[in-house]
């Protein structure tokens, strides 16, 4: 096991294209490290730099303190799992998982050791001798990962693994891949565009953008505080809730953000966990609101009157009953917000709204306990928790506050 | 063939192409029945009505043919200059085709469209001077130098061919072969090539008609020894064997017995172009 460590790293394609723009990127020892984006972000482009796949344009990428930059990927001690599982289709399961330590000179009792630990892990037992043709999607997902296992690398290379599988056994993959990872504890790398499965498997997530890192954290730290608009668009479904707002002094000599016709307090506290938030009296901001930072009033009796929660009163266009939840989706009397980010991390978004809004209005979604019954058409009563409002900077679309934006 | 069951049975294109393949069949069959049936008649039937079985099964014919114009040593020589010629032409053919395929360097397309320009150059210009290149290096009438020309003949379409069928194969498992540890050569012979296989063998039977087939290269280059001959060059001197009055029934049982083994090369190999074998390395 290792470390991986990639230092101002650089992909220029021919033509000028730049894939990955000075990436500076820790893996530590055993950790699961996500990288996340929408597709052409370079984070395939990144990994295949790791395993040698691909030149390294400039920079320096160390496996181990050890720098890779000009060594070939066999002799970089990692394995991949590729997207498209590449088995060897005219050998068999066994063939395919003993081939690479076969390449290394492994006594055969080892091999066999190795690949029955391996195939029992994963459940491959009773298929050993089959070819790849004759087994399921899942099941060759799994021969590809037994195929890096078995080798023992430093760590383990994963290009969105589960993206061809379905929905159901990609959840049941997700969890096999955590387990086996608290087991293996080997240093991974694992690139995705589903935003869920980085949410869920990373112990730290890498977003990137253009080949640009937007922010690495863990994921709840991802979630909590963005550090820009695209990551706080890109993270989270249903994703965050924009609108261009005037922050402004109330009489009482509180704050308080305002927009279409609706004014939410802005806590004290929150000028205390924003620094230079205050300089912002006055001017417009861009405010975003989590879609579960929303509840029914009606439902949470518990919460209205308590500090911290202000009402909107909203209309129900459509309603996305979840079971648990219901996804509210509501006009705001606001233009929706076109900044470059904001429309970015959308487009990497694959359930896109495609409901043609009325006029200059924009769709927000609110995620409101499944108590509350809401139907489309009616009308309702929403309560929003003012503590967490997330302020962005309407021009550059940095986080207004975060550490990681201090003075820039 | 997205949608092959929502298409009417017999629609007018369907009939047409079916109406098209059997007059393909016939075309191809009736003149293969014919040379079959023909090598069991005489003279005079030959040159009689077309449509006539021959009036007794005529052994002798093929005896003939195999013993006085030595039909057998002549067909041993033929599948001793293919096989050498042909295993020589895959071997450097998926090689060169592989390499041009996938792997990117300067003059990459220069090469490959060397290679592709071969196919448009017509074999008889350059007859005189490949003559002179074999005599000069001493192989005129040897197998060695007719394999050697047979392999440069077939290298282009060989090469043009498997360059576009390695491009269709899926780079992941190339690259899931660097990573397990193969160096290009071994990905190449243990991985890539074996996925190839159905393209292999289609190329390859091609070319085993092809060289089997030649017979314009043998006589420039083979034409001083009797001994080394191929048996295109054998069918053909039948006809001249007795002068003026050629033997028709054993040049026709020559005919049929040159005809077998690429019956028999066809068959057996086409079972083995299955298109589906990558099926289960991706996806």
């Amino acid at each position: 096991m290792a470390s991986i460590v990639l230092s101002n790293v650089d992909k220029i394609y021919a033509g000028g294209v730049k894939a990955v723009n000075d990436l500076n990127l820790e893996i530590k020892d055993g950790e699961f490290m996500v990288l996340v984006g929408p597709s052409g972000c370079g984070k395939s482009t990144a990994l295949r730099m790791i395993a040698g796949l691909e030149d390294i344009s400039g920079g320096e990428i160390a496996i181990g303190e050890k720098v890779v930059n000009h060594l070939p990927p066999k002799d970089r001690d990692i394995a991949m799992v590729f997207q498209n599982y590449a088995l060897y289709p005219h050998m068999t399961v066994e063939e395919n998982l003993a081939f690479g330590l076969k390449l290394r000179k492994m006594p055969k009792p080892e091999i066999q050791k190795r690949v029955n630990e391996a195939a029992k892990m994963l459940g491959l037992d009773q298929y050993l001798k089959r070819k790849p043709a004759a087994l399921s999607g899942g099941q060759r997902q799994r021969v590809a990962m037994g195929r890096a296992i078995v080798r023992e690398p430093q760590a383990f290379l994963m290009d969105e693994p589960l993206s061809n599988l379905d929905a159901k056994l990609r959840v049941s993959m997700r969890a096999s891949l955590n387990t086996l990872h608290e087991r293996l504890g080997v240093t991974t790398v694992y690139v995705t565009h589903d935003q869920v499965e980085a949410m869920t498997l990373g112990d730290r997530v890498c977003v990137l953008r253009d080949g640009l890192l937007q922010q690495v954290d863990t994921p709840q730290n991802l979630f909590d505080k963005p550090v820009n608009l695209f990551v706080a668009g890109f993270m989270g479904s249903p994703s965050m809730n924009f609108v261009t707002a005037d922050l402004v002094r109330t009489d009482g000599g509180g704050a308080a953000v305002t927009f279409a016709d609706i004014s939410l307090p802005v806590p004290e506290s929150t000028f205390t966990e924003k620094a230079g938030l205050d300089a912002y009296i006055g001017k417009q901001l861009i405010l975003g609101i989590r879609p579960s930072d929303f509840e029914d009033a009606a439902a949470a009796n518990g919460h209205s009157g308590t500090t911290g929660w202000a009402r909107i009163p909203a209309r129900a266009e459509v309603t996305e009953e979840l079971g648990s939840e219901i996804n509210v989706l509501f006009l705001i009397d606001a233009p929706p917000v076109e900044h470059k980010d904001t429309v970015a991390a959308k487009d990497a978004d694959e359930d896109e709204e495609t409901i043609p809004l009325a006029g200059d209005k924009s769709l927000w979604t609110s995620r409101v306990n499944a108590r509350s019954h809401v139907r489309p058409g009616q009308n309702i009563e929403l309560i929003v928790d003012t503590h967490n409002l997330h302020f962005f900077d309407s021009v550059s679309g940095l986080a207004i506050g975060h550490p990681a934006n201090a003075g820039r | 063939m997205a949608v092959p069951s929502k298409r009417p049975r017999w629609s007018p294109f369907a009939a047409l192409s079916h109406a098209a393949l059997f007059v393909w069949a016939l075309l191809v069959i009736i003149p293969l029945l014919w040379t079959f049936l023909a090598s069991f008649k005489d003279n005079t039937e030959i040159f009689g009505d077309a449509w006539t079985l021959p009036g007794a099964i005529r052994w002798e014919n093929w005896a003939r043919a195999w013993e006085t114009a030595h039909v057998g040593r002549y067909m041993l020589n033929s599948v001793l200059v293919v096989a050498v010629s042909t295993a020589g032409t895959m071997l450097l053919g998926s090689m060169a085709a592989y390499v041009l395929a996938r792997y990117r360097f300067p003059g990459n397309r220069l090469i490959y469209y060397l290679f592709v320009s071969g196919m448009a150059f017509p074999v008889f210009l350059a007859l005189v001077p490949l003559f002179f290149v074999v005599d000069q290096f001493g192989l005129l009438n040897t197998h060695t130098g007719l394999v050697l020309v047979y392999i440069a003949y077939s290298l282009p379409f060989t090469v043009f061919f498997l360059a576009a069928f390695f491009r269709t194969l899926p780079a992941s498992v190339a690259e899931a072969a660097m990573m397990d540890g193969c160096s290009h050569t071994r990905t190449f012979f243990q991985i890539m090539l074996p996925m190839a296989r159905p393209g292999l063998v289609s190329i390859a039977v091609f070319n085993v008609l092809g060289q089997w087939n030649q017979y314009l290269l043998p006589i420039v280059l083979l034409s001083g020894d009797r001994e080394k001959w191929v048996i295109t060059q054998g069918i053909a001197d039948i006809s001249t064997i007795a002068g003026y009055e050629a033997d028709w029934p054993g040049l026709f049982a020559a005919l049929s017995m040159a005809i077998f083994p690429m019956l028999v090369v066809y068959i057996v190999f086409q079972r083995q172009i299955q298109s589906g074998l990558t099926t289960g390395a991706v996806k």
